[in-house]
């Protein structure tokens, strides 16, 4: 079941977009080929999950198309920045100003206070923080009380809010999530959720997040799903029953 | 658990190269010293086993206590006696005494107590390597050594003096000897045999008979039949063997000096070593608590997980003892060269590898890391193997000991030096041992209190990290996380800081005590000096030196011995009307007006001690006199080195002098004399010393110069040993830190970003250990300047401004360089890291 109504070439008003997007690892009797071929784009505004088995390369997908990875062939443009020919400062660049992380395991700065982790890419980027947005965004993730703690005195939800609200603060064009409930309870993984949702509907922010909890799924616009490196499938307005139902098809 | 042991220090090669580097650096120092220590001392015995070879017996003049005139008996006829003795096998009898000589630039050269010996030519002592032997009066040989170092080549015409004027000699012969006071680093002149009677005997005597003996016939034997025949309390016989023993003691003492230096850099390296090994093995067992509890958990006793980190540091040990001895064997074969001067050198010998070098470097080594092992090994016996199941480690912190204990140690050793400063008066043994304790104990206490002073201290730096925007705030903050840790690593930063800022405090004070010294008092421009009260200088020179151009003034002083209130001083008989112009005196009461035979003036001091004042009398004896004689005290002047501790009519110093009727100092007064028409006046008598006023100074603070070596070999073993330190540490730090730096450059920090914070770290951990250590060592030479006060009048506290400087920043750079290949590592990471699994 091969689907190919995704775009294969970058289309207008596509917040990031991959092409024939190929990463292979080791080589010989060890070589794996994880991302097989790959066009995708995700388009402005919209909140896409990216679904598989374990081991279908939706992760190489994300690091690949956020630039932490660099493909083996193929093309990867962030808007209409083709990454292909951009040295580590340039990468180090574009992910500090258009691309926001929210990492599973948190990844926040131990000795800095909550505040401080969520400015960081501005201040990492040199530059002064809008308190407006800022206020915005801590009281969207409903931080305010807590700006001066440090992350061993936040829960684990709390944190993954300041890891969010540190993804949205440098207004990227595109912000990747990395199974960003995979460490949290489910009423604090609802709760980042919905603020990811939020975002979305409220600041038009664009979101990618790759997940295998069809519950997760459902907070998106769109789901993909992969298969050995390859994408197979795609729904739209996913709910999480439908989403369950095309995963089980990948296990039988 | 060997197995064990072995594995994790196979496993972490780098940083069991660390530790094993800093160790091995102590072990090098304290083996290569021994092994030249034991080298040079083969080397001493063989080269005087050597030249006393052909030696069985040495008859030499006795001092008769009956006849002190009497002329001694070693005459060519006691010569012909000695040779008729049955078992004596040949006869050679020398006249030898010493003579100091003017290299070819017109400098006295080497001119050093005992070693500048001379001799009357005797073909078998002095065998010619060019030229020939001196045959008359005005001809000499040298040695090689001393012709290379004086610059002497065959034809030249050479200044020499025995114990006067100057006489001038033509250089025929260049020979080589044996003699290891010569080849150590002194001088050999070789007189024909005439001159040499006439100088150091008297004409057809000599100074000593050399006898050899016939085969089969003992040294003992043969030195029993001599003393038969010789004349009773005339002449007395010592044999070989016993000359050998003796000289090869009297060079084993001129050297021993040599390896005092090299003891002190091994005791401070293996010292400062001795806490990275600790840091290594506290940060090692933080690392494994995870690994140590499930060891525990599936059945280890405390005492076996104990046992293998023992293991583990004795092996490290063992490795660090074994590399450190050939570093050591390299260094003990540099030592000579670098110990030795031009044209002489120490006796050249195989390196000798005693069992106490190895002995000692296996102790040093392995003693020293197992037992800096021992406190993070106890540690890691108390890790519970729930440890196991919790995911962060926290060690248990007991700050309030930590802060009761170290501020204890702190108020001990502040009040002990400060109560030194503010009582003890002198630089006695007894206070200066007190005031190295305090100093001991306040470091301890630094060293103890460090880990609580990194907050405060670290928030201080921070103001200047915090300029480097938030890589800078990161850095700090890093340094903080661990607070001992970041301690332990500067530790080795604050010893060294300590000792050489203390050091160099202590030193710079005492040295512009001692320029202030050596040039206070005196007003003259110029001093010719003999150094010696057993040579003097003859009227006639001070009539030359009083005739030459520009000289405005010439005071000639006659310096003696006087014994006064029981104690030896130094007294100087001085012209009362020129003196003034030479030497600024400052009476407390009295004045030299009155100064004459049988009137003397006292410095304060020797009539604080003495209990005299102006217009009593004393008991004095000068010189050669024989019995005390009652003197009337004119005055009392403030100490002044250039007055000495009495002044005495000039007549009458000379009548007692060992040299009666010579002057042994010349003041010169007048602008714009040069010396070297001031040598020219003197004769170029390589016996004189010309200074000037910068001279003197310079002469003074000669004695400063071992200090100032001392110095700088004890900063770059600290800055060594500390960098390696803050390379482990990094290391540590940034393979823990591995996801940390992996989302930092997920979030948009690049490189050389990365590299920028870790370097900063470390410099901030340099920065704490550099400003602890100066504290401490400031605080040190205050208290111990205070000390050197009470000896020397013109002692003040003095800052070596550049020194510090240059401190503060080797320090800082320090950091900055050991920071380079932790930070390349750290800046190579993918950002991939931070969504690493695991």
């Amino acid at each position: 079941m091969i689907v190919n109504s995704l775009a294969p070439q970058p289309m207008p008003g596509a917040a990031a977009s991959t092409v024939d997007l190929t990463k292979v690892y080791g080589s010989g009797e060890t070589r794996v080929t994880a991302l097989d071929g790959v066009s995708i784009a995700f388009r402005e505004g919209e909140f896409t999950a990216i679904m598989g088995p374990s081991g279908c390369g939706k992760s190489t997908l994300m690091h690949c198309a956020a630039g932490l990875d660099t493909p083996t062939s193929g093309s990867v443009r962030i808007g209409t920045t083709e990454l292909g020919g951009l040295d580590d400062r340039q990468l180090t660049q574009l992910r500090r100003d258009r691309i926001g992380f929210v990492f599973q395991a948190f990844n926040l700065l131990p000795t800095l206070t909550a505040l401080e982790n969520i400015t960081l890419p501005l201040s990492l980027a040199g530059r002064r923080p809008d308190p407006q947005w800022v206020e915005r965004v801590v009281s969207m993730v409903g931080l305010s009380e807590r700006l001066g703690h440090r992350p061993a005195e936040l829960s684990g939800g709390q944190q993954q809010r300041v890891a969010v609200a540190r993804a949205l603060v440098a207004r990227p064009a595109i912000v990747f999530g990395d199974e960003p409930t995979g460490n949290l309870d489910s009423r604090a993984g609802a709760e980042v959720l919905g603020f990811l949702r939020g975002c979305v509907e409220e600041l038009g922010q664009t979101v990618v997040m790759v997940t295998h909890d069809p519950v997760a799924a459902g907070y998106a616009d769109r789901v993909v799903f992969l298969a050995d490196g390859r994408l197979v499938d795609e729904m739209a307005h996913p709910s999480p029953d439908r989403v369950l139902d095309v995963m089980k098809s990948f296990a039988g | 658990m060997l197995t064990t042991a072995l594995r994790n220090v196979l496993a972490h090669k780098a940083r069991s190269l660390m530790t094993v580097l800093a160790v091995c650096l102590g072990v090098a120092l304290v083996s290569g010293t021994l092994v030249f220590a034991d080298s040079s001392a083969a080397a001493h015995r063989a080269a005087a086993s050597r030249s006393f070879a052909d030696l069985a017996v040495s008859v030499t003049p006795a001092y008769s206590r009956s006849a002190p005139d009497q002329p001694d008996v070693l005459t060519d006829d006691l010569v012909q006696r000695i040779g008729n003795v049955p078992g004596v096998a040949a006869v050679l009898p020398s006249a030898e005494g010493s003579a100091v000589l003017n290299a070819a630039d017109g400098k006295p050269l080497r001119v050093q107590q005992g070693r500048n010996q001379a001799a009357g030519y005797v073909p078998q002592r002095h065998p010619l390597v060019e030229g020939r032997a001196p045959a008359a009066e005005g001809e000499i040989a040298v040695d090689r050594g001393t012709a290379a170092a004086g610059g002497l080549r065959l034809g030249d015409t050479v200044t020499l003096a025995t114990d006067g004027p100057a006489m001038t000699a033509r250089l025929v012969g260049i020979v080589t000897t044996q003699d290891t006071r010569v080849t150590s680093g002194g001088t050999l002149t070789v007189l024909d045999r005439a001159t040499a009677q006439r100088l150091f005997a008297a004409p057809g005597h000599y100074t000593s008979i050399d006898v050899s003996a016939a085969p089969g016939v003992g040294e003992h034997e043969l030195a029993q039949r001599i003393t038969d025949m010789l004349p009773a309390d005339r002449a007395e016989v010592t044999t070989g063997q016993a000359m050998a023993d003796q000289q090869a003691i009297y060079v084993g003492t001129l050297t021993r000096g040599y390896q005092k230096l090299p003891m002190v850099f091994a005791g401070v390296s293996l010292f400062i070593g001795s806490f990275l090994v600790l840091n290594t093995f506290a940060m090692l067992v933080t690392r494994r608590t995870r690994e140590i509890a499930l060891l525990r958990a599936v059945g280890a006793t405390r005492r076996q997980v104990v046992r293998s980190l023992l293991l583990e540091a004795l092996l490290i040990g063992l490795a660090a003892s074994a590399a450190g001895f050939v570093l050591g064997l390299g260094v003990a074969s540099v030592l000579p060269d670098l110990l030795s001067d031009a044209g002489n050198e120490l006796p050249d010998g195989p390196l000798v590898i005693g069992a106490r070098s190895v002995a000692a470097a296996l102790f040093v080594g392995v003693g020293v890391t197992v037992l800096a092992a021992w406190l993070p090994s106890r540690r890691a016996a108390r890790i519970a193997p729930i440890e196991a199941l919790r995911s962060a480690a926290h060690p248990a912190a007991r700050p309030r000991l930590r802060a009761a204990a170290g501020i204890g140690l702190l108020a001990l050793g502040v009040g002990l030096l400060v109560s030194l400063a503010g009582s003890a008066e002198d630089a006695s043994e007894e206070n200066l041992r007190s005031a190295m304790l305090g100093c001991g104990i306040l470091v301890l206490a630094l060293i103890v209190l460090a880990p609580l002073l990194v907050r405060p201290v670290i928030r201080l730096t921070g103001r200047l990290t915090r300029r480097f925007g938030v890589t800078g705030v990161l850095a700090q903050q890093n340094a903080l996380r661990d607070p001992r840790r970041t301690a332990a690593t500067a530790t080795t930063l604050l010893l060294s800081t300590a000792l050489v800022g203390g050091l160099a405090t202590i030193g710079t004070s005492t040295g512009q005590a001692l320029d202030r010294q050596a040039a206070d008092g005196l007003a003259a421009d110029h001093v010719i000096s003999t150094g010696s009260t057993m040579t003097g200088i003859d009227p006639a020179v001070v009539q030359r030196v009083a005739a030459t151009p520009g000289v405005r003034g010439a005071s000639a002083i006659a310096d003696s011995v006087a014994v006064i209130g029981g104690k030896v001083r130094e007294i100087s008989g001085v012209d009362p009307a020129g003196i003034s112009q030479a030497v600024k005196l400052d009476f407390v009461s009295g004045s030299l007006q009155d100064l004459g035979p049988g009137r003397i003036a006292v410095s304060s001091s020797v009539a604080a001690e003495t209990g005299t004042s102006t217009g009593r009398s004393v008991n004095l004896r000068i010189g050669s006199s024989e019995s005390f004689a009652p003197y009337t005290v004119v005055g009392v002047y403030r100490d002044n080195p250039a007055a000495r501790d009495v002044l005495g009519a000039r007549d009458e110093v000379q009548r007692h002098s060992y040299k009666p009727g010579s002057v042994q100092r010349i003041l010169v007064s007048g602008d714009g004399v040069s010396e070297n028409a001031l040598r020219t006046a003197v004769g170029n008598n390589p016996l004189l010393k010309v200074q000037d006023r910068a001279a003197l100074v310079r002469e003074a603070a000669g004695t400063m110069s071992e200090l100032l070596t001392l110095m700088y070999g004890l900063l770059a073993i600290g800055v060594v040993i500390a960098a390696l330190g803050i390379v482990n540490t990094l290391a540590m730090s940034v393979t823990e830190r591995t996801r940390e730096i992996g989302a930092l450059r997920a979030l948009g920090m690049d490189r050389a970003g990365v590299r920028r914070m870790i370097r900063l770290e470390a410099v901030t951990v340099a920065a704490f250990g550099t400003l602890l250590g100066l504290a401490g060592g400031l605080f040190g030479a205050w208290a111990v300047g205070a000390l050197t006060g009470g000896a020397m009048k013109q002692y003040t506290l003095v800052l070596p401004w550049g020194t510090l400087a240059l401190l503060c920043l080797s320090s800082l750079a320090t950091g900055a360089i050991a920071a380079a290949v932790p930070a390349r590592r750290a800046a190579a990471l993918s950002p991939l890291e931070a969504v690493a699994e695991g």
